[in-house]
């Protein structure tokens, strides 16, 4: 039985969290078999379940963290790995409202002084 | 001499004059509002006298019992975060089934299994001896006695592990090798 990815994000937390617990427990039977000379058949399985591990703790995660991002859309304060990682640098330059901000020198420059447009006249 | 002689003169007259009128007056109005507005003015007189003065009373100096100053005790409020710092703490990744990773089957393991009432495992290396008598519990329904383990020269940690006398450790291994 193969494991899909697919199939496995429709389940429930419990039902993955159950089907985790049983592919570990094959992989220990696998593993002793494996030391007690077991049929070829089984020791090839040793990959396939391995890998069936991973993606289930794969989905599980995956799910975890998107419930979690959906829960902290809206608020303002969100753990740190769930906020823009980008770099540090970037993290601590100026928001574009606070770039944006101007003197009130600098307001009443553009004010009586803007850009004004020229034409030629042919 | 003489226009300063006339001035106190004139102003007691004219004080008197007003003094008597304004008594009058007061008089006249009803009893009630004239004490408040008496009290009023007394107690607002008093504090610009106080301000213009500025108060000098007795500094409350603490009584000093002993030679050391010690730290006071402030107030040391509980953490309450406005949010998590990690969105989902660490699983254990070190579980039962990590930490057994298989039984030894050598000669000498068996022997142990018939003659020590142990089994043997090889084991995480970063597992420890209450970890491994817990895994062995929950993974084959048993009662440990106790566990010695050991380091192999290949970096591996072996575990003996003996189990309770109820128990027989040569039916474990049957069911654990031939399942």
């Amino acid at each position: 039985a193969k494991v899909k990815a697919k199939e496995l994000r429709g389940k429930k937390k419990e039902e993955l969290l159950k089907q985790l617990d049983d592919l570990k427990k094959e992989l220990q039977i696998l593993r002793v078999a494996k030391v007690t000379g077991g049929a070829a058949a089984k020791l090839g399985k040793i990959y396939t379940v391995r890998k069936s591990v991973a993606r289930v703790l794969t989905v599980i995660k995956q799910t975890q963290k998107d419930n979690l991002r959906k829960f902290y859309r809206k608020k303002t304060h969100k753990p740190k790995d769930l906020r823009q990682k980008k770099t540090r640098a970037l993290r601590r330059a100026l928001t574009p409202y606070e770039l944006s901000l101007k003197s009130k020198k600098e307001l009443r420059k553009q004010r009586l002084y803007p850009l004004r447009k020229y034409a030629v006249k042919e | 001499m003489a226009p300063k002689a006339k001035k106190p003169a004139a102003t007691p007259a004219k004080s008197a004059a007003p003094k008597t009128s304004k008594a009058a007056a007061k008089a006249a109005a009803p009893p009630k509002v004239d004490a408040g507005v008496v009290k009023a003015k007394e107690k607002a007189l008093r504090a610009k006298k106080s301000v213009v003065r500025g108060t000098h009373d007795k500094k409350n100096r603490k009584i000093r019992t002993s030679v050391h100053f010690r730290r006071p005790k402030t107030l040391k409020l509980p953490r309450a975060p406005k949010y998590p710092r990690k969105s989902v703490n660490k699983t254990n990744k070190l579980d039962q089934y990590c930490l057994i990773k298989y039984p030894l089957t050598t000669e000498s393991a068996m022997k142990k299994i018939e003659d020590n009432n142990t089994l043997v495992f090889i084991v995480d290396k970063r597992a420890n001896k209450p970890m491994i008598k817990m895994a062995v519990k929950k993974l084959y329904d048993i009662e440990v006695a106790k566990v010695n383990t050991l380091i192999r020269p290949d970096c591996e940690k072996k575990a003996y592990v003996r189990i309770a006398p109820d128990y027989d450790a040569l039916d474990i291994a049957n069911k654990v090798c031939c399942d």
